[in-house]
Order: C-alpha cells, then sequence, then structure tokens
C-alpha cells in the first residue's frame, strides 16, 4: 500500500549501498511502511529494530543521558540505522561500503519530515 | 522527556511558589538544555535561599556547564545548610577528583563514607581517589577524616592495588577525556571500569542491568540480515554517545562519551577499550 510516508522511506532505499527502509512501531515492532530489497525478512527485522531501539533508550533513560536521537549497529558485512520519534522508528539496513554519515544526515532529515 | 518538562512547567506557571521547580530544573539538566535549567534553579533559589536541595541542584547545573568552581561553592552552602547532605560530599569530591585535588577529595568522600557507609557509590569513587593516589604515590593519608581528625570508615574489601584494578582498567585511555567506560558480563554485571555521571552518581549498575542482552538482540538481527557478528553499537542521545562493542563471552565493553566528541574519535576510543579488555580477560581478570 502506497502511502504518504512511503516517499520519505524510498528516498533513503535510494542512498548508495542502502537494502531497505522501515517505519517501525517501537512498542509491538510492526512495520508501518517499508521498502525493502527482495529477500530481507521485514517483519522478523522490524520486530528485532524495534526492540534493540527501545533496550537502547531505556539503558540512556537509566543512565540520565536523555533521549536517543541515533542508533548505529555495525557488522562485518553491514551496518543498521535507527532513529526515534513519537515511538516510531526509521530503521536503515545498509551494506559495509556505505556512507554512514551521509545516511545518517539522511535519516534524521527523514525523521523531521515525518507526521502522522 | 518534552511531556515531563512541560507538565512541570505549567504547573510552575500555576503556582510560581511550588517545590517543583527543583524536578524541572533537574528534567532540563538531563536534557541538556543547561541555559534553561540554570535559569529556573535561580529562580527557585530567589524564593528558597536557604533550600539546601536548591543549590544541590546549582551545582549539578555548574558541573554540566564546566563551572567547577562554581559547583564546589555551592555544595559547600548545602554542607553548611544541611550538615548530613550526603550528595554535598560526594559532589565536592567529584569537583576535587576532577581538579587533580586527590588528598582533598579524599577526604570529603571519606566524610560521605562516613554519613553512608552502606553507598556503593561513595565506595567506588574512593576506591578511584585512592587508585589515584596510590599512582601519585601519595600516602593520601587514608584512615582519617583530614580536617575533622575522627576516623573513617575503612573499605577493606578496596584496600589492596589488586583488588582496585577492575576499577581503573580504562582510566589510562579515559583520563582527561569526557568520557568513561565499562566491562560488563553477558548478565549485565559490571566486571571493571566505572560509570561515574557529573554529578558524582555511579550508574554503572543501572546502565549494566539496562543493557544485559543488548549482545543477544543484536546477533539476533544481525543473523536475520546476513549481515555477519556485530562488531559496535553506538546510541547517540540528548546528552552524550554511548558506544559498546561485543567480547569473547558475551561480555560487552561500553564507553558513553560527551556529545561534542566526533563520532569517529568515539570509535577510536572504543577499540581501545575493547583492547584493553581482551588482555585485561586473557590475563584471568574478573
Amino acid at each position: 500500500m502506497k502511502t504518504n510516508l512511503t516517499p520519505i522511506i524510498s528516498s533513503l532505499t535510494r542512498q548508495r549501498g542502502v537494502r531497505g527502509s522501515l517505519l517501525v512501531d517501537e512498542t509491538d515492532g510492526v512495520i508501518i511502511v517499508a521498502t525493502l530489497h527482495v529477500g530481507m525478512k521485514g517483519p522478523a527485522f522490524a520486530a528485532l529494530a524495534a526492540s534493540l531501539y527501545r533496550k537502547a533508550r531505556l539503558s540512556a533513560d537509566a543512565a540520565g543521558l536523555g533521549g536517543v536521537t541515533f542508533l548505529r549497529l555495525r557488522a562485518t558485512e553491514g551496518h543498521m540505522c535507527a532513529a526515534g520519534k513519537n515511538e516510531m522508528v526509521l530503521v536503515v539496513v545498509a551494506d559495509a561500503r556505505a556512507n554512514i554519515g551521509l545516511i545518517r544526515m539522511e535519516m534524521l532529515k527523514a525523521l523531521e519530515r515525518l507526521v502522522i | 522527556m518534552a511531556d515531563e518538562i512541560r507538565r512541570l512547567s505549567e504547573e510552575l506557571a500555576r503556582d510560581p511558589a511550588s517545590p517543583v521547580y527543583l524536578q524541572l530544573g533537574e528534567a532540563l539538566r538531563r536534557g541538556g538544555q543547561l541555559d534553561l535549567a540554570l535559569k529556573v534553579a535561580l529562580r527557585g533559589l530567589e524564593r528558597h535561599p536557604h533550600d539546601a536541595d536548591s543549590h544541590d541542584l546549582l551545582a549539578r547545573i555548574a558541573v554540566d556547564r564546566g563551572e567547577l568552581e562554581r559547583a564546589f561553592d555551592e555544595w559547600d552552602m548545602v554542607r553548611r545548610i544541611a550538615p548530613a547532605h550526603l550528595g554535598a560530599r560526594k559532589g565536592m569530591g567529584y569537583v576535587l577528583f576532577k581538579q587533580g585535588k586527590f588528598a582533598e577529595a579524599q577526604t570529603y568522600l571519606s566524610e560521605a563514607s562516613a554519613l553512608d557507609g552502606e553507598d556503593e557509590t561513595v565506595a567506588t569513587a574512593l576506591a578511584m581517589v585512592r587508585v589515584k593516589l596510590r599512582e601519585a604515590g601519595s600516602p593520601g593519608d587514608p584512615g582519617s577524616r583530614g580536617d575533622q581528625g575522627e576516623r573513617t570508615q575503612p573499605v577493606s574489601s578496596l584496600d589492596t592495588l589488586d583488588d582496585l584494578d577492575h576499577l581503573g582498567l580504562f582510566d589510562e585511555i579515559t583520563e582527561g577525556g569526557e568520557h568513561t567506560a565499562l566491562l560488563l558480563d553477558a548478565t549485565g554485571l559490571v566486571m571493571a571500569g566505572t560509570y561515574v555521571t557529573q554529578d558524582g552518581r555511579d550508574v554503572a549498575q543501572e546502565v549494566g542491568a539496562e543493557l544485559s542482552g543488548v549482545s543477544d538482540e543484536a546477533r539476533r538481527a544481525m543473523r536475520h540480515l546476513g549481515l555477519g557478528d556485530w562488531s559496535s553499537l553506538t546510541v547517540e542521545t540528548d546528552a552524550a554517545v554511548v558506544a559498546m562493542a561485543p567480547m569473547r563471552d558475551d561480555a560487552l565493553v561500553l564507553i558513553a562519551a560527551s556529545k561534542a566528541m566526533p563520532l569517529g574519535l568515539v570509535h577510536r576510543v572504543l577499540d581501545r577499550c575493547v583492547e584493553r579488555a581482551s588482555g585485561w580477560l586473557t590475563k584471568g581478570g574478573g
């Protein structure tokens, strides 16, 4: 289903090295909107990404560090980035060659534009 | 947090004499809005000039603003108003520690220990100070309360350098920088390092408890995506950057750095902490 959120998510997926972008409900880990490359297990990944983001948010809160603005998980063959707003999490999966600095900037801009 | 600040602001607007300014000032401070926090604290202090908590709040804001002298003076005022105020001793000890005045820091922390011998944050801070004193080759007068000449409660389990080794594991890397480091085991328990906030609170156990299982979450997420093993997780927050990396046996190294620290440098520091922790674990640490 196309929504007014789709263009924002799709613009992220067009970045070099990005395999997919998702907007996920942080509480239940359900996908709100996503554009994924073929073969990506969207629902399972959305749930795990939301859970990881939530755990990081609780940890930051426990440490008195305030709200989480950006999260990046680096692996041997790629990256997962997440940024949250209003109990939603914007998630991007990218391969190891991706320019994470640029993706981070685009994600934070996209988050500003997201209105539900 | 924004909702909480809005709610507290409205409550204060309805009743300017309400002590809710303390909560509002603290919420703003934790959110990094230091100028606003200072404004709220000063207005509160105008109405409640003899309230120890008002001066305590002002001291914590001053620390966050890098105004250590002012923080010390405010905590000194707290101590005069409320002689049994634990936070004032801890705060003064923290300021003196940051200024490299370890012997004086020990005096105030010993006083804090005398006030509450079961406070783990005081025990940890005292242990750190004693490590520094031993490194500096100073006896540090361990066992006296300095200006009052009374005996302090000994922290016997932390009295040997070997026992303290785990606390100072990352000192060489984090010294002088606005960052702190921890080594956690798979269950989130602290194995080495300390995590002391700018107002002198040791939040290592809280952070450890919250982070337990993060390794599993990260590994599972990466497996579903076919991205291989995870090598680091970086979390940017309103007030700081937290970065962590996996170790053997699902242990975790974690650093927290100032938000002003470039992300690339945060990762370099993390890599060095991982190296240090690996060596320590290999030698049988923990």
